[in-house]
This record gives structure tokens, C-alpha cells and sequence, in this order.
């Protein structure tokens, strides 16, 4: 795993007064263990990765409580395993990123809604939304509403989010419905304090079985003909009880406010934001206390008729705040005024953008554009106009000053394996020409970016060689199909591999093997070579392709750019149908990097021998046309000033965080480049030999007129 | 009137320990008893593109707020940022642009320091970003900034970036949080305490000191190897404006080849000098053509790879950039890929002709190529290329040696007829050298460019069917479009472009 939690490990062993500090995803976990789960499992991703990586390091406080955790293949296999909550009064709790792991949940999900639950469950979602997000903008709200899943949006604050995580169980139980938390990536990182409580044993967990399985009961099953009964039920029983739960319990706030003509209704995620708004606009202070009444949706589906209704009673206008689009509170907010017909005017998209994250510039112009609108009486609203339009000005006139500056995106990590097989690609294309590449979710779509610009199409997590199903019979050439380790187990091995076997396809795909869920943070998989508990998995890919009737199936080291470039152009090449499949084999780098680091550190410090490589290039060699870099992209490998006084463009240089992965060789190697590069072996506590042969060559090569180093040895 | 917080926005590059960073920040606040909130987007993006931190302080005990809790943002607002830290220049700049960064309210510290994006890396010249237009950018829109190289700050210290960043933010003051107190966080972690102690020290000392923004470029080494008395009188008399480039190409031939071969450039200056007065380039022109000429025939041959692989010093620089400790054995392996035309290059024209007429009717041939890892610090290495390098003398008679004499001849011709127009093209043609550089097919993609300027553009121009003015803004564009992408599309778009607009050579 790509980090240690050892810290974040122990504040989930806090009892009660205790203060937790920390992040805000790690304060869900807590709040998890706080609140008697028996179970917890889900599929990594950003922002939720550190719940389930923080317990799978806290192994020893799950066994002292009974909790089960699963690490999931998939946010389907995620959704599914909240089943036990149907039958069993077991507290369950799952978590993906959303919107994309809530697809792939959505058939479990449909059929977890429909049939209820008797043991709370409830699905923390992370809202992968806005500034560094990874995944497309679609709202979570809409499978909320179509599946009958209470969904909740704290406010941003620890306590706000433990109390949520903590009243949703009993929510859940209450109304016999699933609940989702929400959260968005800044609020899963968010840093602050709240007060634990002990941690509970559950009824019943590992620690203390169910005896057996209840009596049959049909009405537990998302099966005809009880799903017309359980689909009458999610409307006129659970919904009236999420509301009357949700009003009695007061899990939405409302802050009152002079301002008694308008009002605003926030989602509890993006009240912060808005307080921080009216705060600049001298409008609230900073304990939140705010001059305009504002409705605080900590619960963001269901709504809670009667309370909207009150809120809005007597108010020429309000303002809803809900990013994303469609504006599904808007419109329901709309129809309730109607029905109970108040004639409250309700503003929302079109003060507030229909796209794009509600930063806390979009929400300051979206506030004075409702206060023009709504003009409430006892505030001066020209001049809250006239000091958003500064701030506006004032931001076009630095983007102005300094015009548009390349952007910088992510990219493979310095040494990283999955670079050399896009080098070899390049280079395949150079000689047979361009071919459609279908890409897929993981580190590997950063060859989307520059110096490669490979990919034509992204279509979902380890959905690459579907997505070429149609493309390779319509194209010239075979498509290439490229997917990770972890899309191939998510999914791929059965939507690609098998799918492409069984219509027997012409295509070739690449399986980049690097032994984890890497971009997440290293996640272990079915292929790794050690899981959780520290035994193997045991599962191959490999086997799993020959066992499904792959026959021409190439196992290359990733860094043999020459080879990798062969195999390719084989594959692309011979005249034998079916898929053929390159295994791109090569370790995670930084999870070498970060092994090998401490047993360096250990060889060097017992004095042991040790050889370390890295790469340079030749100031006077290098002509400065960067053909390289186009080619290989490493963060380590750029450029500098050119030391020579007649020369003007900038030479290429390996810098300090070089790794020695042999890239850079291999591809001037491979492209025929130039002869820069070199390759310097340093050994570190050299042995009697190591110092004999050194002390030679240096004698050897002064009488030939040369020098090695100033000593010999 | 309710406490303001202090807004702390943090740029950086995802793997530099921005996440360690703000927690040491929220720790010496909470040390302090100050209520304090970070957030930050990890995930996929950090690996290595651009990120931000953002935290929020309020200069108040909690103790004295009575129970109130302050209602923290998860955003930076535009006008509302008290400190912008930067751990590169150019992120410190797309902060700028963003609007974080106000007149009325903003310190920004940010490092000097470069690390450059891939759209700069991969550009075929030079695609580097103007430094001082954005350290201008950030000086005006800051109310106070301090910028300096945290980079080598952070090398000098042995520690990341992060800990010298830390020491920016305890220096500036802007915090009211003393520097004991982030020291004690840095304590409190408990990784690589004495590093990132130093780097905190040298960022406190640095924003403290007020380090001048642009730090003196480091003098060139610049040893000369013999130079001939009687050239460096020839070159005395050089105008002002061309003699140190000059002098440079005489140190470069002589080492390259011997004094004669450094005449023969003399010799070929003379006429380019003498062209340059005429039209009263003031000596621009000379130093173009005297920059190109000394590049161009010093060109890169298997013996120039030799000597520069052989050169005095260069293992012992290497070992020293590489941090090689005393007594430490190593080796240096040379990746070389020589192909036929390497090997041609070194024969006699007549037999390398039959080389190379045998290579493209074969083209199996042509692509042949012996990669090989020489190991320069053994002593059966090192003798390969003492071979090599000593074909020096023989040079003058290789088939590489004569084409590339016809090549150059050829050029300052075009120079010279240029200069008949005026010295703008003139100078604009003697710069089109700078296409041909590099090894294997970069040095063929180059040339080729070169011939289809000047086939296209130059002899068409020099010939008056293209008017000076528009012909020297067509050189100039036709170079920057060869430069633009290797698969030469904007070249030949640019070419078609010019071409559309020049009339039709007679017959």
C-alpha cells in the first residue's frame, strides 16, 4: 500500500471524551466502528480509498470487535455484499467512488432497494467532483431518487459527518431503505476534531453467529410478484418514514437570519462554502451565524415537504444551491410551493451555473446575482454587486496579465513500467502506422497526455477491449486494447477477455501487470503477490487467460522497450486470428522504490554490498532536439540550459530523482536515437575485489592517457 | 466585528509532501490551541501534476471563543488568499492567474525554481516558458513576495521541499504562530527530524533574508583549450558584437580537428565579415553565421562522439555529479547504436558511396544497426573509443567529412546572396542551420527539412520571386514550423501557405 496509517490507525481505537483528529473519510471509519457495523467492505478509489486502506491496516481492531471487512473486486460485488443486511439484523457499510463505482453497483443496488433491509446499510460515496477529478460529472442523486436510497450530505465538518454516519444506521433500520452518504473529495480530506465515543460490538458479527437462516420468506427477494408490493412500499411506507425520521430527528438545520424575505436551501456539502460567501459579503460572520435565513439540507434525498414549505412561507425568493445538473431539489422544491400553493419565487440555476464545481468564486457571483434579483428589503444590494464584480475584474485581469499557461497534468511516475510499453507503441507506429488504441481506467490512461497522445476512446474500468469490440471488424488495422492488472480483475476478464473469445474477435490486447491497484494507492488485487493477510492470493493471470482458450498469449518485461516493440509488431502483424495478448510485466515502481528504499538503507547500513545505477546524458553530445523526451515522458528526464556558448536550445538532463530503470538507454537504444545517455554504477561498500579491479582499470587507463578517478580506489 | 481566518494556499506538484506539509501546519496550530481546517485534493492527480493545499487559521485560542466553533471554507476565494506558497514558478503563477492573489492582501512565496511541464520538454528548440515574464506576473499582482530557489535550499539540506516551504511559512510571519512551535510538529512526525529541520531552517533564513528573486547565474566553465596566438589576433579585430562567438568556434575547430581546419573557418567568415559591414548589420549578422558555422562543422561524427566520451575530466565530473563518494568504485556504460550510415561516414567517399547505394537498394541493409553497451571505464572500453577518437586525423578524408563541406559551402552561399537582398534574410538563412543537428534519423528529419526551405523558400526568394520583407517573414516562420512537430505536418502546411502566395518558378 502506498502509505502508512499507522497514526490514523490508532485514533480509531479512541474511546469516549476522547478527541479525534484527523482526516474527514478517517472519521467516517470511526464513526463506522462507533456505531456497531459487522461488517465493511467496498472497491478503492479517490476520495475514498483511505476508509478501507486504514482498515486493512487496523486488522486487530476489526478482530477485537467482530467486523468483517471485504475487500471487494468491484463496487458491484460491494453492493451485492450489503445483501446480508436483507435478512440479518447485521449493520453493514460499504464504500466506492462515485458516479462511476455507483454504475457499476446499480443492479445490486436496484435490487437491495427494492426488498428493504432489517439491518442498517448504508453506502459512503465519494463525489470524485471538480478541481483533480478523475472521473465524468454525473450526479449520484439520480440512482437516490430511482431506487428509493436516502441520501446524505453533511455539512463539512467532522462532527456534522459522525452524526450523520451514526443517525443514517438508524435511519436505514428505521425505514427499512439503504442510505448513501455522500461526500465530496474535499470533505473526505478535510482536517478537524470532533469527540469519539467507544467503539460497539454488534449484536451479532463474527464474534457471535446467527444460529441459521431465517424462515423462508419470498418478500425478501427482488423477485416478481413481490417487487409490485415492495415498489408500493418504497413510496407510501419507507418515503413517509424517511421524512418523519428526518424531521423529528432534525437532521436538516435551519439557521435563522434577518433577512426574513429571502432565504437560501443549501445541500449540507456546500454550506460551508455558502457561509463563507455571505461572510465576504458582510453578510454572515464567522461562527455561521447569517444575516439570510438558510435551510441546511443535510439529508438531500428525500425532501421533507413540510419543512421546505416552512421555510419558504412568507419569503419572496429563495436561492437553492445544489451543483451539478439536472437541478433535481430545484424542481422539487418547485413542485411542493405549488401544491401547497405559496408563491415564494425560487432561484437556482441560472443565478448558480447549470455546470462545473461551485467554487467559492461561482458561489460569491451566484449570491450577488439572487440578491440583485431578489432585491430584499434592509440591504444595500448594489454595493454586494459592485464588490462581486471586483473580484470578478480582478481575477480576468490577472488571467490577463499573464496569459495562458501550459497546464500539467499527471503523469507515470519517474521509472514507472507502464511508460516503455507507450515508448514501444510510438515506435510500432512509426514503422506500420497508427492504429486505434482503446484506453481504460488507471495510471495507464496517463498516456493520453503528452509526449504520447495515445487513446481513442476511454469507455470505463477495464472496459478496453469491449470497447474495441465493434471498432477492430470496421478498421484497417487491429485495434490494441489497453488494460491494467486491476481493470482486468474489476471486470475486464470477463466484459473483454471472455466476450472477445466467445465472438471470436481479431484484437490484440495489452495487460499492464504491475501487481496492484496503482493508482488508487496500491491497493492489493487478485494477482498480487501478496494480499492483505500477507499470503498470495494465488490467482495468475496468465492461467486465467490460458484456462479461457487464450492461445497466443506474450509475456514481455516492460522495460525491453526492443522486445516490447517486436512482440507488438507480431501481434499486430502475424496472420493468426483471435485475441492475442501481450502481458506487460513490471512492478509498481513506487511500491518498489518505496521496498527497496529500506532495504538499501538496511544493506548499506550493515555495510553490505550494494550497486546503484542511475542515468545521465552528455551535455556536449546532446544537440537539443528532445527526441527522447518525446519518447519516454519521465518526469526525471528534462531539460536545462544549454552549457555550450554556441548553442541556444536547452540539452536534455537526467535529474537527482532518476531511479535507474534503464528507460532512457533503452529507448535511444531502440529509436536510434543518439549516443547521450550512459549509465554510471556506483557500488557502495565495495568488497576486495570490487576495489582491486577498479584500482586497475584506473592504473590501466592513466597510462592510456585517461583518468577514472583522482585515487585509484 | 468576528475574527477574519488567515487563508494559507498552498501550490505544489503532486509526490513533493504537500499532504506531510499541511499537517505539520495544522499541528503547530493546534500546539498554539488556534482552531485550524486543511483539505487538498489527492487522488490520481498527484502523481506528479499540478495540486493545491488549502488551509485555514483563525488567530484566535479556541479557549477564548467560548464554545463558538468558526465555520471553515473547503475553497480558496478570489481576494480573500493571505498566503500564497509556491513550490515552483510556474504553479505559483497558474495561482496568480487563477485571481488567488490580490494586491491589497497577498504574500507570496514562491521557488524560482523550474520543473519544466512536458509541452516545454518535448518542444524540438526551445519551449521553455519566459521566467521573468512570470516573476514579473507574481511581483505585480503580489502585495509582498519573496521568491527564491527552495530547490536547491532543500538539496543543500539533504531534506524534500516541503520542510523549506514549512520555514517560508514560519518566516513570513504571517501566521501568528512562532517557528519553535513547527518545529516541534516537524519533532512530533518523527522522519528524517534532523533534514527537515535544516530545510526548515535555510526557508526561515531565506524569506527573512529577503534573497534577491533572480540569483546570479552560475559562471560558465568555460576552459579554453589552446588557442592559436596568430587566430585570436585575426579575431581581435572582430566587431564587438561577434568576437566572443567567434573566439569560441576557434577553440571548438582546433579541439575538433587542428589550427588549419580553424583557419579554413576564418577563411570562410572573411566573406560573411566583409557582408555584414556592407549592410550595416553591425555585426549580428557575423555572429549568426560564425554561431552556425563553427556548429556546423564541427558536426557530430562517431570520432566527435569519441573525443567528447574521452574527454579530460569527464568521468571525474560525472562521478562528482553523481554524488560517487571517495573510494567508491563505478562504471560508466555508453549506449551506442551505429548503423550503416555511421560506418559509411567514416570511409572514403568512393566506398561509401557503394555503402549507401547498397543500403537503399536493400533497405534491409539500411536499417541494420549494432547496439552496443560500451563500458567507457573498462579498459577493452576505453580503447574502442581511443580508436575512434583517433580517426580524428583520417577525418578530412572521410566521405562524411566532404559532404559535409559541400553542405556548408552551400549554405554561405545562400548566406551571401541573401546578403545581396539584405541582412535580415541573410541572417534569417544562416539560422536555418539550427535545423540540421542531432544523430540517425533526427539529423535526417532535420536536413530534410533544411533542403525543403531552402528548395521552397530560399532559392525562390533569392531568385526575387518573393519580395525581401515577405520572404525573410517566411524563412523565420517555415524554421519555427519545422521545429513545431516531428511528424513535419506544420512545415508542410506552412510551405503550402507561402507557396499559395508566390508565383510559379518560369518553365
Amino acid at each position: 500500500m502506498e502509505r502508512s496509517f499507522s497514526r490514523e490507525v490508532d485514533s480509531l481505537k479512541l474511546g469516549a471524551g476522547e478527541i479525534f483528529r484527523g482526516e474527514g473519510i478517517v472519521a467516517v471509519t470511526k464513526a463506522l466502528l462507533q456505531s456497531g457495523v459487522s461488517y465493511v467492505g467496498g472497491y478503492q478509489g479517490a476520495p475514498v480509498s483511505h476508509l478501507l486502506d486504514v482498515l486493512v491496516q487496523a486488522e486487530d481492531v476489526l478482530e477485537d470487535l467482530g467486523v468483517h471487512l471485504e475487500t471487494c473486486t468491484n463496487e458491484a460485488a460491494a453492493a451485492a455484499m450489503l445483501g446480508a443486511s436483507i435478512n440479518y439484523p447485521l449493520r453493514g457499510a460499504v464504500t466506492w467512488k462515485s458516479i462511476v463505482g455507483t454504475n457499476v453497483a446499480a443492479d445490486a443496488l436496484s435490487n437491495l432497494a427494492s426488498p428493504g433491509v432489517i439491518g442498517g446499510a448504508m453506502i459512503i460515496i465519494g463525489e470524485d467532483y471538480g478541481e483533480g477529478a478523475s472521473v465524468i460529472q454525473e450526479r449520484s442523486y439520480a440512482f437516490a431518487m430511482k431506487s428509493g436510497i436516502w441520501l446524505l450530505d453533511p455539512r463539512p465538518d467532522l462532527p456534522t459527518i459522525v452524526a450523520c454516519v451514526e443517525q443514517g444506521f438508524e435511519l436505514s433500520e428505521a425505514t427499512h431503505a439503504p442510505v448513501m452518504l455522500e461526500l465530496r473529495i474535499r470533505a473526505c480530506h478535510v482536517t478537524g476534531e470532533f469527540e469519539a465515543k467507544d467503539n460497539r460490538r454488534a449484536v451479532y458479527s463474527g464474534l457471535n453467529r446467527i444460529a441459521g437462516p431465517p424462515p423462508f420468506r419470498y418478500g425478501r427477494l427482488a423477485h416478481p410478484p413481490v417487487t409490485f408490493a415492495q415498489e408500493r412500499c418504497k413510496v407510501e411506507e419507507r418515503l413517509p418514514a424517511a421524512q418523519t425520521f428526518i424531521r423529528e430527528r432534525r437532521l436538516n438545520e435551519f439557521l435563522d437570519g434577518d433577512l426574513s424575505d429571502i432565504g437560501i436551501v443549501v445541500l449540507g456539502g456546500l454550506a460551508h462554502n455558502v457561509l463563507r460567501a455571505l461572510e465576504r459579503l458582510g453578510l454572515a460572520d464567522i461562527f455561521g451565524a447569517s444575516r439570510v435565513p438558510i435551510h441546511v439540507l443535510n439529508v438531500a434525498y428525500p425532501l421533507v415537504p413540510d419543512e421546505v414549505r416552512g421555510f419558504c412561507l412568507g419569503k419572496r425568493a429563495v436561492l437553492v444551491v445544489e451543483e451539478g445538473y439536472p437541478d433535481y431539489i430545484e424542481q422539487a422544491i418547485q413542485v411542493e410551493l405549488r401544491r401547497a400553493a405559496i408563491q415564494t419565487s425560487v432561484y437556482g440555476k441560472g443565478c448558480l451555473p447549470k455546470a462545473g464545481e461551485y467554487t467559492s468564486a461561482v458561489l460569491l457571483d451566484g449570491l450577488a446575482g439572487f440578491f440583485s434579483a431578489a432585491r430584499p428589503s434592509g440591504l444595500d444590494v448594489d454595493a454586494i454587486a459592485e464588490r462581486a464584480g471586483a473580484l470578478q475584474a480582478q481575477k480576468e485581469s490577472a488571467a490577463a496579465a499573464l496569459g495562458e499557461l501550459p497546464a500539467r497534468p499527471p503523469t507515470f511516475c519517474t521509472g514507472c513500467p507502464e511508460r516503455p510499453v507507450f515508448s514501444a507503441i510510438k515506435l510500432m507506429e512509426r514503422e506500420i502506422g497508427k492504429t486505434h488504441i482503446s484506453a481504460d481506467i488507471g495510471c495507464h490512461s496517463f498516456a493520453t497526455f503528452a509526449p504520447f497522445s495515445l487513446g481513442n476512446s476511454i469507455l470505463g474500468y477495464g472496459m478496453s477491449l469491449a470497447s474495441a469490440a465493434a471498432v477492430g471488424p470496421n478498421l484497417e488495422r487491429r485495434p490494441i486494447a489497453i488494460m491494467g492488472d486491476g481493470g482486468f480483475w474489476h471486470n475486464g476478464v470477463i466484459t473483454g477477455v471472455a466476450g472477445h473469445l466467445f465472438n471470436a474477435g481479431d484484437g490484440v490486447l495489452i495487460i499492464m501487470q504491475n501487481g496492484y491497484t496503482s493508482a488508487t494507492g496500491q491497493q492489493a488485487m487478485p494477482s498480487s503477490a501478496s494480499s492483505r493477510t500477507g499470503s498470495p492470493p494465488g490467482m495468475n493471470i496468465e492461467k486465467t487467460l490460458r484456462s479461457l482458450g487464450v492461445k497466443w498469449l506474450r509475456k514481455v518485461r516492460t522495460y525491453g522497450v526492443a522486445d516490447m516493440l517486436a512482440t507488438l509488431k507480431e501481434a499486430m502483424r502475424t496472420a493468426e486470428r483471435g485475441l492475442k495478448v501481450i502481458i506487460a510485466d513490471g512492478e509498481c515502481q513506487l511500491a518498489r522504490q518505496r521496498r527497496l528504499r529500506t532495504e538499501e538503507a538496511g544493506k548499506l547500513a550493515r555495510g553490505a554490498r550494494l550497486v546503484r545505477a542511475r542515468y545521465g546524458v552528455d551535455d556536449e553530445i546532446c544537440t537539443g532536439d528532445h527526441s527522447c523526451i518525446r519518447l519516454s515522458g519521465c518526469p526525471s528526464l528534462t531539460v536545462k540550459p544549454n552549457p555550450d556558448p554556441l548553442r541556444t536550445d536547452p540539452v536534455a538532463t537526467v535529474i537527482e530523482s532518476c531511479v535507474g530503470c534503464g528507460l532512457c538507454g533503452e529507448v535511444a537504444h531502440a529509436a536510434v536515437l543518439c549516443p547521450s545517455f550512459y549509465r554510471v554504477e556506483i557500488i557502495r561498500n565495495p568488497n576486495f575485489f570490487d576495489r582491486l579491479l577498479f584500482a586497475w582499470r584506473n592504473r590501466v587507463i592513466g597510462w592510456l592517457g585517461g583518468r577514472i578517478a583522482e585515487a585509484g580506489g | 466585528m468576528s475574527p477574519r481566518p488567515i487563508h494559507l494556499l498552498i501550490a505544489a506538484l503532486g509526490g513533493e509532501g504537500g499532504g506531510v506539509l499541511t499537517g505539520w501546519v495544522i499541528a503547530a496550530a493546534a500546539r498554539h490551541g488556534l482552531p485550524a481546517q486543511s483539505t487538498s485534493i489527492p487522488g490520481v492527480a498527484q502523481r506528479t501534476g499540478a495540486t493545491t493545499y488549502y488551509v485555514e487559521i483563525l488567530p484566535v485560542p479556541a479557549a477564548e471563543l467560548g464554545g463558538r466553533r468558526p465555520v471553515f471554507a473547503l475553497h480558496p476565494g478570489i481576494g480573500d488568499v493571505d498566503l500564497l506558497l509556491a513550490s515552483e514558478l510556474l504553479e505559483a503563477g497558474r495561482a496568480v492567474g487563477a485571481g488567488f492573489v490580490t494586491p491589497d492582501r497577498t504574500f507570496v512565496i514562491a521557488s524560482t525554481h523550474r520543473f519544466f511541464v512536458m509541452e516545454e520538454k518535448m518542444a524540438m528548440g526551445d519551449g521553455r516558458l519566459d521566467d521573468a515574464h512570470l516573476v514579473h506576473a507574481i511581483e505585480r499582482q503580489a502585495k509582498q513576495s519573496r521568491l527564491f530557489d527552495m530547490e536547491r535550499l532543500a538539496a543543500q539540506s539533504g531534506s524534500m521541499v516541503n520542510a523549506v516551504m514549512l520555514g517560508a511559512i514560519a518566516g513570513s510571519g504571517v501566521l501568528p504562530i512562532p517557528p519553535e512551535l513547527f518545529e516541534a510538529a516537524i519533532r512530533q512526525d518523527g522522519k528524517a527530524v534532523e533534514a527537515n529541520l535544516r530545510g526548515f531552517g535555510a526557508g526561515l533564513a531565506a524569506v527573512r533574508r529577503r534573497v534577491p528573486a533572480r540569483p546570479a547565474a552560475d559562471e560558465q566553465d568555460r576552459a579554453a583549450s589552446a588557442t592559436d596566438a596568430v587566430l585570436a589576433k585575426a579575431a581581435a579585430e572582430l566587431p564587438d558584437a561577434a568576437r566572443e562567438i567567434v573566439l569560441e568556434g576557434i577553440r571548438r575547430l582546433i579541439k575538433y580537428q587542428d589550427v588549419s581546419y580553424a583557419q579554413l573557418y576564418l577563411r570562410r567568415l572573411a566573406n560573411i565579415r566583409e557582408a555584414d559591414a556592407r549592410t550595416g548589420a553591425g555585426g549580428k549578422l557575423l555572429r549568426e553565421a560564425a554561431r552556425h558555422l563553427a556548429l556546423r562543422m564541427s558536426f557530430e561524427d562517431v570520432i566527435r562522439v569519441a573525443q567528447a566520451k574521452l574527454d579530460p575530466g569527464r568521468f571525474a565530473r560525472i562521478a562528482k555529479a553523481m554524488h560517487v563518494g571517495p573510494g567508491e568504485p563505478f562504471a560508466i556504460v555508453e549506449f551506442l547504436k551505429p548503423g550503416i550510415d555511421e560506418l559509411a561516414s567514416v570511409l572514403p567517399p568512393r566506398l561509401a558511396g557503394a555503402m549507401l547505394w547498397l543500403s537503399r537498394r536493400f533497405p534491409r541493409l539500411g536499417r541494420l544497426h549494432w547496439g552496443m553497451a560500451v563500458r567507457s571505464t573498462s579498459i577493452t572500453g576505453y580503447l574502442q573509443f581511443r580508436l575512434l577518437r583517433a580517426l580524428k586525423r583520417w577525418r578530412p578524408r572521410t566521405h562524411r567529412f566532404r559532404a559535409e563541406q559541400q553542405a556548408i559551402e552551400a549554405w554561405l552561399a545562400r548566406i551571401a546572396a541573401a546578403a545581396e537582398i539584405s541582412a535580415d534574410l541573410a541572417i534569417e538563412v544562416a539560422e536555418c542551420a539550427r535545423l540540421i543537428k542531432g544523430y540517425g534519423d533526427t539529423h535526417k528529419r532535420g536536413s530534410a527539412n533544411y533542403f525543403a526551405i531552402d528548395t521552397r523558400i530560399i532559392r525562390p526568394a533569392l531568385a526575387g520571386r518573393i519580395p525581401a520583407a515577405r520572404a525573410i517573414d517566411a524563412v523565420a516562420s517555415a524554421r519555427t514550423a519545422a521545429l513545431a512537430d516531428a511528424e513535419g505536418e506544420n512545415l508542410a502546411r506552412c510551405l503550402a501557405e507561402i507557396e499559395a502566395g508566390t508565383p510559379a518558378a518560369p518553365g
